[in-house]
């Protein structure tokens, strides 16, 4: 049960951090359209490439760009609080839907990525903690060194090279094939889905993995050596009890910490992985339209990015004082 | 016991899940991989190649353009006139239907030809809005009149695509840009944004049923993922393999790699600004003197170029066979330049974009380099398309690297575009970054464009074009790129690629 001073407590904070939320995103809204828009003009490419000068013109008129900036922001900041974010100027439709009909590849390609950096990072975190000083368990502590420093378009390629062209077992590229649930395309319910999922999910939780590995690792050296691990082992108890019940699960909760958050990271980061292997998620869209100089897009993405950060950093926390009942928020 | 069964379990469920690699694809459907994905189904919301390339499969325009020569030939108007200079007159084609059952009539026509100029979804603007008027004569017989004589004005229409006036007006603007509705040889099947593009066979096309029924295209940006992708068998057929993957994939076995000289050529703009030393015609000679093609083409190029003279490439209207490149000599750079005073070389900037061409930012380093070797000091300012190219429009570029090719196959609009005076009135010169101006040429391309005689207009065309190559150096031409593509050798695929570089899948056969 929690305490009712707790939860007023953690009421106030809540808020404090909502407000604080809004700040920022409106803070990462200005940035984004100053950097974005004095970056180049999009009426050009809209206008065609045969356009006259006039022709230019027009197009700037018709889409708003002949205000002055601060115009722009304001009219922009009035309508994304409608839930209209603009047209894109590349595909002339409704920015926020062309995102979020995106978003489900990329968020399944960063659970699935969680999934195999927590499933792997925390197993072998255990494993390697056990008997740190075996070659084995070096082997992998140096490999998961290398794992942290080794940039994401370079495992893609090399694991694309590897199993795809090499080896022949798994696609190189693409979803496959997905079914539609309602608004959600999915591709977790066909083989060949489950199959595309696999080298990307990989790569990009290849970072996380080696993160979590090692934070196991130094949460479960800490902890082996306390008293009451000492105890359990005398009473008897069979290792696994020892290792799974008794240190790991006080290991887990800056573990859990770590995953939540990047969570959020895996989602806004994506994009490298879903350039190299042709992934049709959001972060694809961002880069083509960052090429393309498409604001409308661009802004509402990491406007989106930013609000699914927030909202991840808020939940753990919450999650934390659950969990922790040490933590005060005051 | 329970390891071994563990063991055998994972075992199990590999070999399931691996198992099934490598589909079999059924006789009459292909796989492509682009460069390049589509970015909206609207046939006149984006005039870049790659889309109209997959929008030529969906829709047909009053025209076409055929096979690998791109010549112009009848689709939709069976035949038109050209009375005089401002007056187009169509005979359409009977019988045509639309994907969704409605016959083609000349009120398509009218509609498709208004909706060009309206910048909402369209880019076509300038075409648009260089209608006069479009009257319906009868139903198969449409008058368009332009406000200015257009010479090129038929020779574009291959790009103009007719929608559906009925389904257009009565969808959403979002469900036009989604699904395309026209009389192509293909009917669209599915679009999942950054997936694919999957079409089937229009069995009741005016020209006869295309020999593939299904094409499923599939864009992969990133050049070494497209390439697994093609030695893993997973797409038949691909364009824009990148020089540098070349080599590897002519040394693959089971790869077929088709060149073809591409109709685009880089050159550099280089003005006439009064004051500065390039306005003197000895520099500008000295700056193209000092460039060693040859070696760019070699080194940079990896061979995959042909260097180019002038701006048009030979279909062009006005390609003038007579121009010669002056030869790289810096020893005469150096002697041009310091009769012009500049012995001691001045400054300069060179722009270009990093993004848009083969190899773009690595040979205007090289260009760069051969400068500094007679003394010229350029800086090097390299950006992506979408900054770069606003700048040029804006005028305010001194040096700057730029490809062309011309879709309409003339000389006329490209050099109005590109070396003309800019004039903000007339509309002309918008892409003459760099404030080019020769009177002469103005004058006489402004001529051109009220020549009824072709022939004649043809013969001015080509003076015009050595009159900006060589009596004035407007520009130094550097190469014309090489398009290639690469074809699975043992799936029987026929494939011409074209000069425009579009994939228009009816003329693409299998066994």
């Amino acid at each position: 049960m929690l305490r009712p001073c707790l939860i007023y407590s953690m009421f106030t904070y809540i808020v404090r951090r909502l407000m604080q939320g809004i700040v920022v995103l409106l803070a990462v809204s200005l940035i984004c359209f100053i950097v974005f828009r004095s970056a180049g003009d999009p009426a050009v490419s809209m206008a065609g490439q045969y356009a006259t000068f006039q022709d230019i013109e027009e197009v700037r008129k018709v889409f708003g760009l002949d205000k002055p900036y601060y115009i722009q922001y304001i009219r922009f900041i009035a309508n994304a609080l409608q839930g209209n974010f603009g047209l894109s100027f590349v595909n002339r439709v409704p920015a926020l839907p062309l995102i979020l009909e995106r978003l489900p590849a990329t968020v399944e390609l960063a659970t699935c990525a969680i999934f195999i950096s927590v499933v792997f990072g925390v197993g072998l975190g255990v494993l390697v903690s056990l008997k740190p000083y075996l070659v084995r368990n070096r082997i992998i502590m140096a490999g998961s060194l290398f794992n942290i420093s080794m940039p994401t378009f370079l495992t893609g390629i090399l694991v694309i090279m590897v199993f795809a062209v090499y080896l022949k077992i798994l696609p190189p590229f693409g979803r496959g094939e997905t079914v539609t649930i309602g608004f959600w395309r999915t591709g977790f319910l066909t083989w060949s889905g489950i199959k595309h999922l696999i080298l990307p999910a990989f790569t990009l939780g290849m970072y996380q993995l080696a993160v979590l590995l090692r934070l196991t690792r130094a949460g479960m050296r800490e902890v082996l050596t306390e008293e009451y691990i000492k105890t359990a082992w005398a009473k008897g108890l069979p290792p696994r009890k020892v290792i799974f019940k008794h240190a790991l699960r006080n290991v887990l909760i800056p573990v859990v910490t770590m995953t939540g958050l990047q969570f959020g990271e895996l989602i806004a980061f994506s994009f490298v992985t879903e350039l190299i292997f042709q992934w049709p998620g959001a972060g694809n869209l961002l880069l083509i339209s960052i090429f393309e100089q498409d604001q409308p897009v661009i802004v509402t993405y990491v406007m989106l990015v930013a609000l699914v950060i927030l909202t991840i950093n808020i939940i753990v926390d919450i999650l934390y004082a659950i969990l922790n009942p040490k933590i005060r928020y005051e | 016991m329970k390891k071994v069964f563990l063991l055998s379990f994972i075992a199990a469920f590999m070999v399931a899940l691996f198992g099934f690699g490598g589909q079999a694809m059924a006789a009459s459907s292909i796989v492509v991989a682009v460069d390049s994905p589509p970015r909206m189904m609207n046939p006149h919301g984006d005039d870049s190649d790659a889309n109209l390339s997959v929008m030529a499969n969906f829709f047909d325009g009053l025209m076409q353009r055929k096979g690998s020569d791109g010549i112009l030939a009848p689709a939709l108007a069976m035949r038109y006139e050209h009375p005089d200079l401002l007056t187009w007159k169509f005979y359409l084609r009977k019988g045509v239907k639309f994907h969704n059952g409605n016959p083609f009539t000349a009120e398509d026509v009218k509609f498709s030809f208004e909706r060009l100029s309206d910048p909402k979804v369209s880019e076509f603007i300038n075409t648009g809005k260089s209608i006069a008027s479009i009257d319906i004569i009868d139903e198969y017989t449409v008058v368009i009149k332009t406000k200015t004589p257009i010479p090129w004005f038929a020779n574009n229409l291959h790009q103009v695509y007719i929608m559906d006036k009925e389904s257009t007006e009565s969808r959403s603007v979002g469900a036009v840009q989604q699904v395309p509705i026209g009389t192509g040889a293909y009917k669209f099947v599915e679009w999942i944004k950054g997936s694919y593009v999957k079409m089937e066979a229009n069995e009741g096309y005016w020209e006869g049923a295309p020999p593939i029924k299904k094409v499923e295209l599939k864009p992969i940006k990133e050049p070494s993922t497209r390439f697994a992708a093609l030695v893993s068998g997973q797409v038949d057929f691909t364009s824009g393999v990148p020089v540098e993957l070349y080599e590897k994939v002519v040394k693959n076995p089971k790869l077929q790699v088709i060149n073809r000289p591409a109709r685009r050529s880089i050159f550099l703009a280089l003005g006439s600004k009064p004051g500065s030393a390039w306005e003197d015609i000895r520099v500008r000679k000295a700056m193209y003197m000092a460039i060693n093609e040859d070696e760019i083409i070699e080194k940079i190029m990896r061979g995959h170029a042909a260097p180019a003279a002038q701006i048009p490439d030979p279909p062009t209207i006005g390609y003038n066979a007579s121009i010669k490149r002056l030869a790289y000599n810096p020893e005469e750079a150096k002697r041009l330049l310091k009769e012009a005073g500049y012995e001691n070389g001045f400054d300069i900037t060179l722009t270009g974009p990093n993004d848009r061409y083969v190899q773009d930012e690595k040979i205007a380093e090289a260009v760069v380099k051969y400068l500094a070797k007679v003394g010229i000091k350029a800086r090097l300012d390299v950006k992506p398309k979408a900054v770069f190219f606003p700048e040029v429009f804006e005028g305010k570029l001194e040096f700057y690297l730029i490809g062309w090719f011309d879709g309409t196959f003339d000389m006329g609009r490209t050099y109005f575009k590109l070396i003309h005076t800019r004039d903000k009135e007339k509309g002309f010169g918008a892409l003459n970054g760099a404030k080019f101006s020769n009177p002469d040429i103005d004058t006489l391309l402004e001529a051109t464009a009220s020549m009824v005689d072709q022939e004649k207009r043809k013969g001015v065309l080509q003076y015009i074009n050595k009159l900006a190559m060589v009596g004035s150096i407007a520009c130094i031409p550097l190469h014309y790129q090489q398009d290639i593509y690469a074809i699975q050798k043992d799936r029987g695929i026929k494939f011409q690629p074209r000069p425009d570089r579009w994939l228009v899948f009816k003329e693409i056969s299998k066994q």
